[in-house]
């Protein structure tokens, strides 16, 4: 098919090839391709985080990204973050620390959290605070959720 | 072990953790067909002819929806009635919608829709509240003016003669978007005569109503049932009804399932938002600093359509002079049609505008007689015995002054001193203010709530509300209540998603109703079964019904110690076919007000709040950073005290935006400031660091002594934050947003 193309790409450790149009952003491949709909659109221009996914060892907004682009690489969203019956930390600490309310956030904001963790597992609540700049919430007003990537 | 005052944690928690929480969008689709909006693209104008012929010959069209395929009344209007469902012969802002375009997939239904063509004819439209209220001729509705309120006690006149000191002022807030993360959205699936809605909502039972009259069925044939929903803060409080009345009429007609979920844009252009208010304040005080006399006019831009203006102006009205002692009052409040997007309920629903009002006078008052803004405060504010401003004599829980007394004991250690050459201001300010809890004497007949409680076989307990989980911790509470009322732990209780066939038709899920709404219908369907509970337990333990405790899961025979679980009791139940259910029910007593006057009974208890900030201005940016807030709140009872604390990080943090970077724009009724580039809400590194101070002033009408939470938060946010603005740079800044730009405008000038 024209405009159309195949790719390849490892998706939450599980290798996934499928045709699909040049212009299809990696949020609609993710949410309406492979029905992973933990990942959220709220603002689609890049500017809240809610469609945040790790693709490559690093966090990316998934509206931005067209997902022909990714061919060959491996994305986790966060369907990927627990193991198997188990929390990750940061999740755990999300629950713990009351950082939840609506939740339409908190998949871009755990996979925040967890970026913000790998770079630096001592950032102090002002580094954590610049890096969540780019996530937006609307519920909380970010300190429990600074709270719950903060590590203490 | 207590459930109540536990930071019990949500229960809704992990499944969102895991991203696995099922919100509208994310159900699968199956088959649905989808419908986007075709709305005016003029603020004010006739229509003269709507041609959707080019969007017919679109290959993935099915159908376009208009004002002619509605079977029952093309009409929404909440309170008063003046909206069609479709708009027909006129449009009255930008986003007014005509139609709607049906098609296989969403993206399709938004390029067809642009293939609509509708020809209309202009008129001159109204923007302001002044141009509106100064027309002469050609008004949006029968005239312009949407509502009015007032409060008449005591004698004004009077009060000023007496007056040492008069001061007037007028105050200026600005519209705000809501902005909860997920956009409006529903599905309507049509059965034969019935009709099913599912959506991101607030107000399941406004939407039956909604659905009912428009398709022209029986209440009883309409079901509508909430998604888990993704934030709304007042937005999906009346703006839902007109989503799912369209869809509705579209399913109806096509007899298949329709899905519309809106655009950011389509949210931010056709949705409601807070109402700007303009306020003229005039206050007598004497030279010790009583409050003698107010005359105040409140008045609100409501858009192009009433909806809920009527009842955020006599909110505003009633709460117009705060938590003070003022015996002569005149407040009038008033809404004006504008060819905008209707205002409607946000967060507060006017209480921040007023509380600016008169928070602002406080603190101008005081400067000028020379006593201390908290002094001040303490001098005129509510306490058990005294009325309020509307004549109300408060008999319980007046928590007010504890929360002034509590929030500026913190301060003693924030003396600030300001270098007139330092590049950075810092500022202190206070806002107090009072909340209405529930729907007071202008909504008393909706304000019922219902729960339904079913002990399983499997021994736990599912509970269904009337009111719903919109992200600030509904399920958990009323979980924790349950556990509380029944003798069992909080992990036992499942809750249902809120459903119009559960319960009883429960009022919307507003006013910061849920706790003590829900919670004392908890208690009335607790009353039924306790005794059954206690019965059974003595039958088995064979003892007296008075011995037996029923307490964490377990019945116990305080005689002998002998204990069975409560899984065994619910077996039981079961096993010999008795009662194991039963609906809860609690209405809002008797007001007993005079809405001739506005005085009386506005409101059967109110929940009070101090907040105090510390802010920092820089002198050549006009950058205000909010450095720190102290948030003192009586909420009677903290029934999730860790809940409790997220709810006021949540509203102060949206009170901070108001304040300051949200400049909500319209170009010729066109929202200009569509995206989070434009339109700037808090992000991680412009909230402050806030401290919640509890104040449990116990509230015998409250479920456990509790009152609402959720709007008090973001109340004197704003005006706290002006104060501080003020103090810091001795100008007086009396409009918000206080923008870098409007910051800079003033020092320099
Ligand atoms: S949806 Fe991608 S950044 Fe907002
Ligand atoms: S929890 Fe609702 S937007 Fe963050």
């Amino acid at each position: 098919m024209k405009n159309s193309k195949a790719i390849s790409v490892k998706i939450n450790g599980k290798q996934v090839e499928k045709t699909i149009p040049t212009h299809l952003r990696l949020l609609d491949f993710i949410r309406n391709h492979l029905k992973l709909t933990g990942t959220k659109e709220v603002c689609g221009e890049g500017e809240c985080g809610a469609c945040s996914v790790i693709l490559a060892g690093k966090i990316v907004n998934s509206c931005l990204i067209f997902a022909v682009e990714t061919n060959g690489s491996e994305i986790s969203t966060i369907e990927g973050i627990a193991k198997v019956d188990e929390l990750s930390e940061i999740q755990q600490n999300f629950i713990e620390h009351h950082s939840v309310q609506c939740g339409f956030c908190i998949p871009g904001m755990v996979l925040a959290g967890e970026e913000i963790r790998k770079e630096n597992p001592h950032s102090t609540r002002d580094e954590i605070k610049e890096k969540l700049a780019g996530n937006i919430c609307r519920c909380t007003g970010y300190k429990k959720i600074v709270d719950a990537i903060e590590n203490n | 072990m207590e459930e109540i005052g536990k930071s019990y944690k949500r229960i809704d928690a992990l499944e969102k953790v895991l991203g696995q929480t099922k919100f509208l969008d994310d159900l699968p689709d199956e088959n649905f067909l989808h419908a986007a909006p075709v709305y005016s693209g003029i603020p004010f104008g006739q229509i003269l002819s709507i041609d959707f012929s080019k969007a017919k010959s679109y290959p993935d069209f099915v159908d376009f929806i208009s004002a002619k395929d509605i079977s029952g009344e093309n009409q929404v209007g909440v309170i008063i009635e003046d909206q069609p469902l479709f708009a027909d012969k006129i449009v009255r802002f930008v986003g007014d919608v005509i139609g709607l375009i049906v098609a296989k997939s969403p993206q399709n239904a938004r390029d067809i829709a642009k293939l609509v063509e509708i020809k209309i004819e202009e008129l001159s439209p109204y923007f302001t509240i002044d141009e509106s209220r100064n027309a002469t001729e050609i008004f949006l509705h029968d005239s312009n003016l949407a509502c009015e309120h007032q409060v008449i006690r005591g004698d004004i006149e009077t009060g000023f003669t007496d007056a040492d000191l008069i001061i007037e002022e007028t105050f200026k807030t600005s519209v705000a978007e809501h902005y909860y993360l997920e956009p409006q959205g529903c599905i309507a699936f049509p059965k034969t005569d019935k009709m099913k809605l599912l959506g991101s909502l607030q107000c399941p039972f406004y939407i039956q109503k909604a659905v009912s009259r428009v398709l022209g069925i029986p209440l009883e044939n309409v079901e509508v049932e909430q998604s888990p929903t993704g934030g709304a803060f007042g937005g999906k409080e009346d703006v839902p009804s007109e989503l799912c009345a369209r869809v509705a009429v579209a399913a109806q007609k096509l007899g298949k399932p329709v899905k519309m979920v809106y655009s950011r844009k389509e949210d931010v252009q056709l949705t409601s938002k807070r109402h700007p208010f303009q306020m003229r304040y005039k206050v007598g005080v004497s030279k010790s600093g009583k409050l003698l006399a107010a005359e105040i006019l409140l008045e609100e831009n409501a858009g192009a359509y009433a909806t809920l203006s009527s009842v955020v102006s006599y909110r505003a009205a009633m709460q117009a002079m705060g938590p003070y002692k003022i015996p002569n009052v005149k407040v009038r409040s008033k809404s004006y049609y504008t060819n905008l997007p209707p205002n409607g309920a946000f967060r507060g629903f006017g209480s921040p505008q007023a509380t600016f009002g008169h928070e602002r006078i406080m603190d101008i008052l005081a400067k000028k007689l020379g006593i201390d803004p908290v002094e001040f405060r303490m001098k005129n504010m509510l306490e058990v015995g005294d009325e309020t401003m509307t004549g109300q004599k408060l008999t319980s829980s007046v928590g007010a002054k504890e929360t002034l007394q509590n929030a500026s004991e913190r301060i003693n250690n924030n003396i600030i001193q300001n270098n007139n050459n330092s590049h950075y201001l810092e500022g202190i300010g206070i806002a107090s203010c009072h909340y209405g809890n529930c729907l007071g004497a202008a909504g008393w007949h909706l304000d019922g709530a219902g729960v339904n409680i079913k002990i399983r076989k499997n021994g736990k307990i599912s509970v269904a509300f009337g009111l719903v989980e919109m992200g600030q911790g509904a399920e958990t509470v009323v979980a924790q209540m349950t556990a509380q009322a029944l003798g069992v732990t909080t992990e036992i209780i499942e809750i249902l998603p809120t459903s119009t066939i559960h319960v009883p038709d429960s009022g919307p899920s507003v006013a910061s109703r849920n706790v003590v709404m829900t919670g004392n219908a908890i208690r009335n369907a607790a009353e039924e079964l306790l005794p059954i509970l206690k019965k059974v337990s003595a039958e088995i333990l064979n003892c007296d019904q008075e011995n037996i405790e029923i307490k964490n899961c377990f019945a116990k025979n305080l005689k002998s110690e002998r204990k069975i679980t409560f899984s065994e009791i619910a077996g039981y139940l079961h096993l010999n076919g008795m009662k194991t259910q039963s609906n809860g029910w609690w209405h809002v007593p008797e007001l007993d007000y005079d809405s001739e006057t506005g005085t009386g009974d506005a409101y059967f208890t109110y929940s009070y709040a101090t907040q105090i900030v510390k802010v920092r201005v820089d002198r050549l940016t006009g950058i205000v950073k909010v450095e720190k807030i102290w948030a003192a709140h009586d909420i009677g009872k903290a029934i999730n005290p860790a809940g409790l604390q997220a709810q006021v990080e949540g509203g102060t943090a949206q009170g901070i935006g108001w304040a300051l970077t949200e400049n909500f724009k319209y170009e010729h009724g066109k929202a200009v400031t569509q995206n989070l580039s434009t339109y700037l809400i808090p992000t991680a590194q412009n909230t402050a660091k806030v401290e919640t101070i509890l104040v449990e002033d116990s509230e015998p009408l409250g479920p456990w002594g509790a009152k609402g939470i959720g709007e008090p938060a973001i109340i004197p946010t704003a005006a706290a934050i002006a104060n501080a603005v003020s103090n810091a740079t001795g100008i007086e800044f009396n409009e918000i947003p206080m923008t870098p730009e409007n910051v800079l405008e003033k020092i320099e000038s």
